[in-house]
Order: structure tokens, then sequence, then C-alpha cells
């Protein structure tokens, strides 16, 4: 049997290409259309978060006094504020006439009066601009205002992911690698950990040391922090359990390599697999968790402003102008469905065994 | 069996120990006391207050108090609801976020574990690719997003439902509906996905196939070999399925004005109410703890694999 060295071969002792994990997981993502939707749709909000300061978007923190509370709209501000004061005029109109109630007349007054000024002023720059989301109370813009929440909240999402990933790979790295009795205590603090009431623990942290008007980010993301890493420090430490004492690890140690090279050179990269579709599958829980505080009140503060925020902002007007809910909510569940659909994807690509588990 | 039962209720009483502590000294240090925000006090006044509480004391001692308090079963006076002890408002409160928490798990399990067995038993078929991604929009959707938006159809613009509030008694029924749903559907997407996932892997496994082959009806092999291994991932879901039920009716409660442990809890946190704050945790976790306690005895008679030996 002749064998070229470093070749691989099928098992018809056939050269070919080979295929490493990354490509093979790519070849079986792209398959699965869903996820390559989702990527796409996940990518476009992160290139649009990232880049909103570059792009032609109005400014969120402009206010517009005479564009408040304006629906979703094509149609330039000025016309929308003439529409909605005829409508107005003929809504008193209407009560005057036939309900007798003539206490209404310098409403009336004052409503033909703000029509005039709108008629005048309607070729004025301000009244060309389009809001496609509608208006808040103050006249912003709500486009602009959901895209710098997502801002925020992807932001909070990426740096909750990141802390839980790096603390519970080192965490979980020294537990699995060193064992014994170190293990045992870690491990126990893990399962003691996980039956906290976290949310509860986090809802005091933020409630009694954030300060008012102050930034609060800082809070937010040592709450979550706080237990994040729990789940990430089991998987890495069950991995390198079960590679610890592998063929490779051992050929690696025989020639001198350090614990250190053995941990980050040959079992962390094994493990890379789980702790992407960690990543991918924990975002979404993290931006979930901070609009939770935010919409009780705690999260983020003003003048910044996350999706939680904003729906929270939403829901008390939601009766008069319901676009200021459901475009934050729209916006905010769509990411989170497609970042589940592509964490569901990246799974079944990188572990194609665990396909249809949940 | 009885030895594990044993063993495994000890391990509560540390959870429990640690819970405590860490909220209290958690508590405590934080900056601003209970009566920090009370305007124009003199200073003697506050000196009283604060001894009648006795939070003059050295925190180790007021530790000690406390822990001794409340191996009693007396959580103390609530510091901000003065003619109120904390045993009162949480015996209060309680109640209403259980029976919220009960129907929601309910709604959750039963429409959870019916939508799985339809989507596993019709696997790749319309009615699994609308379910399955219903069950997405559940996961992907917060509470808060379905609640306002559930408010706004069935109470604003339709008038079927009471907007929000809660009523005790026969006619509770209206007022509960909106909240309850909004709080079972993540856990309902959640146990249907289980379900259908688990279900799959038992309808595809050896002792399945042998019961078709000894020519089973369909029905006898669905309710007698598949239903009863697949649905025991559910039941070992059934404990943090309840400990999120729990801190989502907080987000409930505030949204449609139900008077339950949640909405005291947020308050409480704010107003920096110390032993009320400490009473809801304590509350909280026990049911927690107990709740993922009786899952796991319950998953040991139900799964005769498991031996605790």
């Amino acid at each position: 049997m002749s064998r070229k060295i470093g070749k691989a071969v099928n098992e018809f002792n056939q050269q070919m290409k080979p295929v490493s994990l990354w490509a093979d997981a790519w070849k079986r993502l792209r398959k699965n259309k869903m996820a390559l939707i989702s990527l796409w749709v996940v990518g476009f909000y992160a290139l649009v978060a990232l880049t909103a300061p570059l792009l032609p978007f109005l400014d969120y923190r402009t206010q517009v006094i005479e564009h408040s509370n304006l629906p979703p709209s094509f149609r330039p501000a000025g016309q929308l504020v003439i529409q909605k004061l005829e409508a107005q005029k003929a809504l008193i109109e209407d009560r005057i006439n036939n309900d007798g109630m003539t206490s209404l007349q310098s409403d009336l007054d004052q409503t033909n009066a703000d029509l005039q000024f709108a008629k005048d002023h309607v070729n004025d720059p301000v009244n060309h601009k389009v809001y496609i989301f509608g208006t808040d109370s103050l006249g912003r813009d709500m486009l602009a205002k959901t895209i710098y929440g997502a801002r925020i909240s992807m932001m909070v999402g990426l740096i909750g992911t990141l802390t839980a990933v790096l603390v519970g790979i080192l965490i979980g790295a020294i537990s699995g690698y060193i064992g014994g009795w170190l293990d045992n205590i870690l491990m126990r603090f893990v399962d003691i950990m996980y039956g906290l009431p976290y949310m509860l623990i986090v809802i005091i942290l933020m409630a009694m040391f954030r300060k008012e008007g102050q930034s609060s980010i800082f809070i937010l993301f040592i709450g979550i922090a706080l237990v994040s890493w729990l789940t990430v420090a089991r998987v890495v430490r069950g991995q390198i359990i079960s590679l610890k004492n592998s063929e490779f690890v051992e050929a690696a140690r025989s020639m001198g390599a350090s614990p250190g090279r053995i941990i980050f050179r040959h079992l962390l990269p094994n493990t890379l697999g789980v702790i992407i579709v960690f990543t991918s599958l924990s975002l979404p829980s993290f931006i979930m968790n901070e609009s939770f505080l935010s919409f009780l009140g705690m999260g983020v503060s003003a003048p910044l402003s996350s999706w939680g925020s904003l729906v929270s902002e939403g829901a008390n007007t939601m009766e008069l102008y319901p676009w200021q809910l459901l475009a934050p909510a729209i916006e905010m569940t769509l990411f989170l469905f497609f970042m589940n659909f592509l964490g569901d994807g990246l799974r079944d690509a990188l572990d194609p065994q665990s396909k249809n588990r949940t | 069996m009885s030895r594990y039962i044993i063993r495994r209720f000890l391990s509560l009483i540390p959870t429990i120990f640690i819970i405590i502590t860490l909220s209290f000294f958690l508590i405590r240090f934080a900056p601003g006391g209970p009566f920090s925000s009370e305007k124009n006090v003199p200073e003697q006044v506050l000196q009283n207050l604060m001894k009648k509480y006795h939070m003059d004391e050295p925190m180790g001692k007021q530790y000690l108090r406390y822990l001794g308090q409340v191996l009693r079963g007396d959580l103390g006076p609530s510091f901000r609801y003065r003619d109120s002890t904390v045993n009162e408002l949480i015996g209060d409160s309680l109640p209403v976020s259980m029976e919220l928490g009960t129907v929601a798990l309910f709604l959750a399990t039963l429409a959870g574990i019916g939508v799985g067995i339809i989507s596993a038993l019709k696997q790749n078929h319309w009615q699994d690719y609308t379910v399955m991604s219903i069950a997405v929009v559940g996961i992907s959707i917060p509470l808060f997003v379905v609640g306002p938006v559930l408010q706004l159809l069935f109470a604003m613009k339709l008038h079927w439902l009471p907007l929000s509030g809660w009523i005790t008694g026969r006619n509770g029924f209206a007022a509960i509906i909106m909240p309850a749903l909004t709080l079972s559907f993540p856990y309902f997407a959640y146990i249907a996905r289980l379900s259908r996932a688990s279900l799959l892997e038992i309808l595809r496994s050896d002792y399945v196939r042998t019961a078709r082959a000894k020519g089973l009806a369909e029905r006898t092999v669905i309710g007698k070999h598949v239903l009863k291994g697949g649905l025991l991932p559910v039941v070992s879901y059934l404990g943090p399925a309840f400990s999120g039920i729990i801190t989502g009716s907080i987000v409930i409660e505030s949204v449609f004005a139900i008077p339950g442990v949640g909405r005291i809890f947020v308050q409480s946190a704010l107003n920096r109410d110390y032993t009320l704050i400490m009473g809801e945790v304590i509350v909280y976790s026990l049911i927690l703890v107990v709740m993922n306690f009786a899952v796991d005895i319950i998953y040991g008679f139900l799964d005769p694999r498991i031996s605790y030996n």
C-alpha cells in the first residue's frame, strides 16, 4: 500500500482533497437555507449598527417639536403635519357644530393658526424630512432611535458573551486540566451559582448600585457577566477532560510541551465548535436580559437607549401612537429570531450528530 | 433511593444559606440606605430610626440577628411600609404570583407537549415547519413585547379582555388570560422544541421498531412506548422553566399591573427596603430550590434507567 505522507485518502485508498472541520461545517451551513438567510440578516444588522454614524440617517437626538408623534410614512414631514392638523381641525369643528361645544373655539383658532404656519413653512428644509418609522413625542426620528438602540443592545450582547466565553474558558480549562481538589471546588462553586435566582441578584445590583443619571452600563456588564460564564466553564471542562488523555496530547507532553501550550494549542481548538455555538445562542439571550432590565427601568439610562428602553417607552403611548412600540419591538424580535436560527444552523453544521436536538 | 433523596435534600441547605449571605451583604454594602431619601429628617430622628431597626449595630451582629430571625420564620418589619411586616406583604402577594405562574406553566406544558407530538409525528411536513417557526418566534420575542402587543390588540382594539389588573374570585378568569398566555409563550415554545427533538430520537430507537414489528397498533406504539420515554426531558426542564416563569412574572406583573411578588420586588429594590428585598429573595430561592429538588425526584421515579446508588 503506497500512501503519500500528508495526503488524505478515502476508504478505497483513493487520494482526495482533505476537508477540514471548518470547510465541512461551512458546506453544511451553506446547505441550510434558513441559516444562510439568517447570516445575511444578522450581517446586515451588524453592518448598519457599526456604520450608522457614517450613513445618511437623521440624528437621533434632534428634536423637532412640530413633528411630534408623526406616523410612519414615506411622505415629507411638512405634508404630514398639515394632514394631521386638518384632521384635528375637522374634529374640533365637528364637535362645535354638532355637539355644541363652543368652548372649543379657542382650540379651533389655535389649530387654524398652526395650520397656517405649517402651510407657510411647508417648503422649509426641516419639513422635507422623511420619517419612515414615524417620530416620538419630541419629534425625534424613530428609525434613527431604533438604530442607535440596536448599537447599545448589540454591544451589551457582544461584551456579555465575550466575558462569558473568556472567563468560562479559563476556569473550565484549568478545572478540567488540573483536576483533583481544585476541580472539585470550582465545580461545586459553579453548581451553587447555578442555583442562584440570578436575575433577582442582577436587579438588586442594578437598583442599588447605579446612580441616577449616570451611565450604568458597567454595572450591567458585571451583573450579566457574573453568571454567564457558568455554562461555558462546564462545557469546556467536559471537553478537556475527555481529550486530555488522548494520544495527541500524550505526544505533545512527551515532546516537553508546557501545560499552557497543551491547553491553548491542543485542547482549546477542539472545543472551538462548542464555544461558537454557545456564543451564537447566548448573544440573543444577553440582549434579551439587558432589555428586560431596561424595560423595568434598570438598564441603560437616558440619554442612551437600548431596544428594551425603547419598547418600554413605546408601551406607554401605544394606544395613540402604536408605531412607537412596534418599530423597536419588531426590529428587535426580527434580530433575535434570525440570531436564534443562525445559532441552530451553526450547531447543526458544527455538530451534525446533534441535529434535531433543541 | 431514600438515601439519595435525603442527601439531595441536605444539599439544599448550603445553597439557601449562600443565597441569604450573598444578598444580605450585597444589599448592605450598596450606597444609600432605606431612610436616605426621606426629606428633612432631624438627625436625632434618623438615629432613633436606625436604632429601632438595629441598623446602628456592626454588620456581623446584624447578620447573625437576621439569620436567627429567619430561622424562626420571621422576616422582620418592612422598612418602607411601616405598618406591615414582610411576612404579611409576601403573604398577600405570593398567592397571586403563584396562581399566575402555575396557570402559565400548566398552559406551556400542555400546549408545548401537544405541539411537540404533532410536529414529531409529522416531521418535515408543513405542520412541523409551521409549528417550529412559531416556536423560534416564541423563543426570540421578549415577554415585554408580547404583553403590550396583546394588550393593544385584545384590550384596546377588540375590547375582549380587561386591559390590566387582577380580580380575585370567579370573575378573575378574564383577567388572568392575557398575562398567563404571555408568560407561558416562551416556555411553550421551548417545551415544544424539546419534546419534538426527544420524540424524534425515541421514534428511531430499537424498542419502538420492535413494538411496530410485533404488530402493535400505531396508537399503542405512540401512546405506550414513545411518549413515556420521549417526555422525560420535558420533566427535567420543568425546574428551570418554573424559575424562568418566576423571573418573567416580574415583567408581566408590571405590564399588567398585577399585585404579585414581582412588583413588590422591583419596588423594594428601588426603595432599599432591606428586609423586604431579603424576604423576597429568600422566598424566591426557596421556591426555586424546592422545585428543582422535586423535579429531580420525580425524574428518578419516571426513568427506571436511573439508579442513585
